[in-house]
């Protein structure tokens, strides 16, 4: 076992550094449970300072976790659950502030914030061009040749 | 404990308020020799500059001295510290709440005025002088907010029979140095800003003190560097839930400068070596500053746990919030009314330039620290507005901010091929092909066989494997032609090549050890195997590939305070973890102390809940892949950077290259 272990963690060094991966196997989970805690990272635990349910260690994150999954339980889909949530806490539960409303704006402007960067700084180069070096010297065929010849030893 | 020892506070509080003298004077000095047209009175400044870390030192000598000895007189300490509190933490203790942090804040700004007069006094003795002003009426600010409005020397009478202790989450060796790494960090800004100030100030030469603020820029990029990473340790180590990084409106705050700092690290190179960018990078040094003093006030201002608490004490608040506006609005006047006073001499030859690829590098990070600045403040500013509460968690950050790190990977590979004023494509074109070819499969390899796993690793171990195997090649590629040129062995042309461009590969290595983090923030943020069990004694978990074996429960007792500890074994290897409950009886605060089995692939990381029944114990366990890598790479950027500031500032371009 000890062995399948080490054999595994290595291959995926592998994957990482020498781009040969045999990672493949699925580790056995509880799918209730995988599914409970995707849910319970989006949304925030009320007593805590910033942190989501799925991390908390207190009560209250704790009832949370079981109330999604007795809500899972009985059927109810992702979105329900969250919604049920949003219902009781506000928006305020959400770890992702939501894309309509008072949260729409966050989403915006770091699209824009790039869009109006990346155009000044575009701009900004495309003003500041110029030719700054004096022309090449003319070389003669002979040196062109000679360089040539150097930059091929020096490049692969 | 005696009268004398009790006498020692005052003495101390006695300096402090001296102190604040003595940097008044320090800011005062230069400009009374301007009005005076005496030059000598600005040297005052220096001297100045050296007694008021004296005087500042004494106060924290004091207040040391009253922790360590348990005074309970001073309210300070009865707050932050116990009787049955280490030693090392009493010491520590000093920066564990409101009061200390502040005044460790300017103790280190007076280190460094301290060093600035005494490495510049010789150098640039013209200068010096309205540098050390700037930071004195820096300390001016702090010390009027230390003294006047939250004041450690503050007295308890009568005397507490025991202090309230320290918070128990701060009992841990990796918060004690993160305060101090955090601030010298943040500190360190003040230097370039200084610098900054007179520059426009004195219409000082953009080429000299450019190349002057690089050495400085790094040594505070590295203090802010290490402290985030130990922030990141702490957070790790110590509070429980698997993970090192919350995107927390604390974390950000020191995030923010450390984001603009990258840019500035960056453009101080173009300008040293180009001769443009002057006026940007005055605009980068004072936001890094500002964004620095913008984190320790969200910090310590309790604007953040809620817009409220930052009017509990209006008279703090008001007060913090008026420095920040003069501060700003001066340093930006000044900008503005002088900031033109140096042309760039150079222009940009070609858009495929590394300068360009440099101009990009400040994009993105300029925005990088933009969307954080955005996520950090706008829930704030929605409450205080509208009475809108929403939460910016880690997925809002995680969404925006994985794409722009993926940029800068990306960038990070381009950016050494590409040689300054103007790339030959087709030159370039060859060198990029290997690597092109070798992150390509690397990410394609990674789809393939990881099906599932989220659009962001293949991207991003496939920019990883480019840039990696461009800074291999880059570095081969310069020995290739140093052997060339010079008959020697290999091992020494492999050597000799680093040592005599230091600055170069100085950077290189920060790279490296940058990618390094990354694949650790791959692996750790996408592989992340968890569960919550309730276990009894011998009940056997298994989660992401480890099995564990709960062997049993012990109940221990320390100084200050008492923990049960549970044992479990790792089946495959046979070591153990504990994961631990502390109560702190002096606060009826209980921890949590997870228990951390380490290896370069994988850390086993074990919490232990609660239990309804004493028999059955709640136990969560987290296999967090290459999370070593993180602290691993921290290491290498550390080692990188002393690297680089070993290296002499080059006289003059070679042409070429």
């Amino acid at each position: 076992m000890s062995l399948n272990k080490y054999l595994r963690a290595l291959m995926m060094l592998l994957c990482v550094f020498t781009l040969v991966s045999a990672y493949a196997e699925k580790v056995k989970e509880d799918p209730l449970d995988r599914q409970m805690l995707e849910i319970a990272r989006e949304l925030r635990c009320a007593v805590c300072q910033n942190q989501p349910i799925s991390e908390s260690n207190a009560d209250l994150a704790r009832d949370m976790r079981e109330i999604i999954r007795e809500q899972l339980m009985a059927g109810k889909s992702r979105a329900d659950v969250l919604q049920y949530f949003v219902d009781r806490y506000g928006n305020y539960v959400l770890m992702n502030p939501p894309v309509a409303g008072p949260g729409r704006l966050l989403w915006l402007l770091p699209a824009m914030i790039a869009v109006i960067l990346a155009a000044a700084a575009f701009f900004y180069l495309k003003h500041r061009q110029g030719r700054s070096l004096p022309p090449p010297p003319e070389l003669s065929k002979q040196d062109h040749e000679r360089v040539r010849r150097a930059r091929e030893r020096l490049d692969t | 404990m005696t009268s004398a020892t009790s006498h020692l506070v005052e003495l101390g509080h006695f300096s402090a308020h001296l102190a604040l003298v003595v940097a008044l004077i320090q800011g005062l000095a230069p400009i009374a020799a301007r009005y005076t047209r005496e030059p000598r009175l600005a040297s005052l400044s220096v001297n100045a500059a050296i007694l008021v870390f004296v005087l500042t030192t004494i106060g924290a000598a004091t207040l040391i001295h009253a922790f360590v000895t348990s005074d309970f007189s001073v309210l300070y300490v009865a707050q932050h510290s116990n009787t049955l509190l280490p030693i090392f933490y009493k010491v520590a203790a000093l920066w564990g709440g409101h009061e200390g942090s502040l005044y460790l804040w300017v103790w280190i700004l007076t280190l460094y005025s301290l060093v600035v007069a005494w490495y510049g006094r010789k150098r640039y003795p013209a200068h010096v002088p309205v540098i050390l002003a700037v930071q004195g009426w820096l300390m001016v600010g702090f010390f009027g907010l230390i003294l006047f409005l939250s004041n450690p020397f503050t007295r308890l009478f009568p005397a507490a029979a025991d202090g309230s202790d320290l918070n128990p989450l701060l009992q841990d060796p990796g918060m004690v140095i993160h305060p101090p790494m955090l601030y010298l960090g943040y500190v360190g800004f003040s230097v370039p800003f200084a610098f900054a100030m007179t520059a426009l100030l004195t219409k000082w030469d953009s080429e000299l003190w450019v190349g002057l603020i690089r050495r400085w820029t790094l040594i505070a990029w590295g203090f802010l560097t290490t402290g985030i990473l130990l922030g990141g340790w702490w957070a790790y180590y110590e509070l429980g839930w698997g993970g090192y990084w919350a995107w927390d409106p604390v974390e950000n705050a020191s995030f923010m400068p450390w984001l603009l700092g990258t840019a500035l690290v960056h453009s101080i190179t173009v300008q040293d070596r180009r001769q443009m960018l002057h006026a940007w990078n005055i605009f980068l040094v004072i936001s890094t500053f500002s964004l620095s003093l913008l984190g320790t006030f969200l910090v310590r201002s309790g604007v953040l746990s809620s817009v409220h608490a930052f009017a509990v004490d209006p008279g703090r608040g008001a007060y913090i919030l008026a420095f920040m506006v003069i501060v700003l609005s001066t340093s930006f006047g000044i900008f503005m009314a002088k900031g033109r006073y140096q042309e760039a001499r150079e222009s940009i030859t070609s858009l495929l330039s590394r300068e360009s690829l440099f101009v990009w590098n400040n994009v993105v990070f300029t925005l990088a620290c933009a969307c954080v600045l955005l996520g950090t403040l706008y829930p704030l500013a929605l409450d205080a507005l509208s009475g809108d509460k929403i939460t910016v968690g880690a997925p809002y950050f995680n969404t925006v901010m994985v794409p722009i790190f993926l940029f800068i990977v990306l960038l990070m590979g381009i950016g050494p091929l590409v040689p300054w004023r103007k790339a030959n494509t087709e030159r370039l074109r060859k060198k990029l092909r290997v690597p092109l070819v070798l992150g390509a499969t690397a990410g394609v390899l990674m789809a393939v066989f990881m099906r599932g796993v989220h659009w962001t690793g293949p991207v991003a171990v496939g920019l990883v494997a480019f840039t990696l195997t461009v800074l291999v090649g880059d570095y081969l590629r310069a020995v290739r032609i140093r052997r060339v040129q010079v008959k020697e062995n290999l091992w020494r042309s492999l050597t000799k090549t680093l040592l005599m461009n230091r600055r170069h590969y100085g950077g290189m290595i920060v790279h490296f050890g940058i990618l390094v983090i990354a694949i650790g923030l791959v692996g750790s943020g996408l592989f992340r195997s968890e569960t919550t069990v309730v276990m009894t004694r011998g009940d056997v978990v298994e989660v992401g590939g480890e099995r564990l074996r709960l062997e049993g429960l012990r109940e221990l007792r320390r100084d200050n305070y008492a923990s049960l500890e549970a044992k479990l074994t790792l089946l495959d290897s046979g070591r153990s973890v504990y994961p631990e409950k502390r109560r702190y009886p002096s606060q009826e605060a209980l921890m949590t102390e997870s228990g951390i089995d380490s290896t370069p692939l994988r850390d086993v990381y074990t919490v232990l809940a609660e239990s309804s029944d004493g028999v059955r114990w709640g136990v969560h366990v987290y296999v967090n892949p290459l999370v070593q890598f993180i602290w691993g790479g921290g290491a290498i950027i550390l080692m990188g950077l002393t690297f680089s500031l070993s290296g002499r500032r080059r006289k003059r371009e070679e042409p070429g290259v």
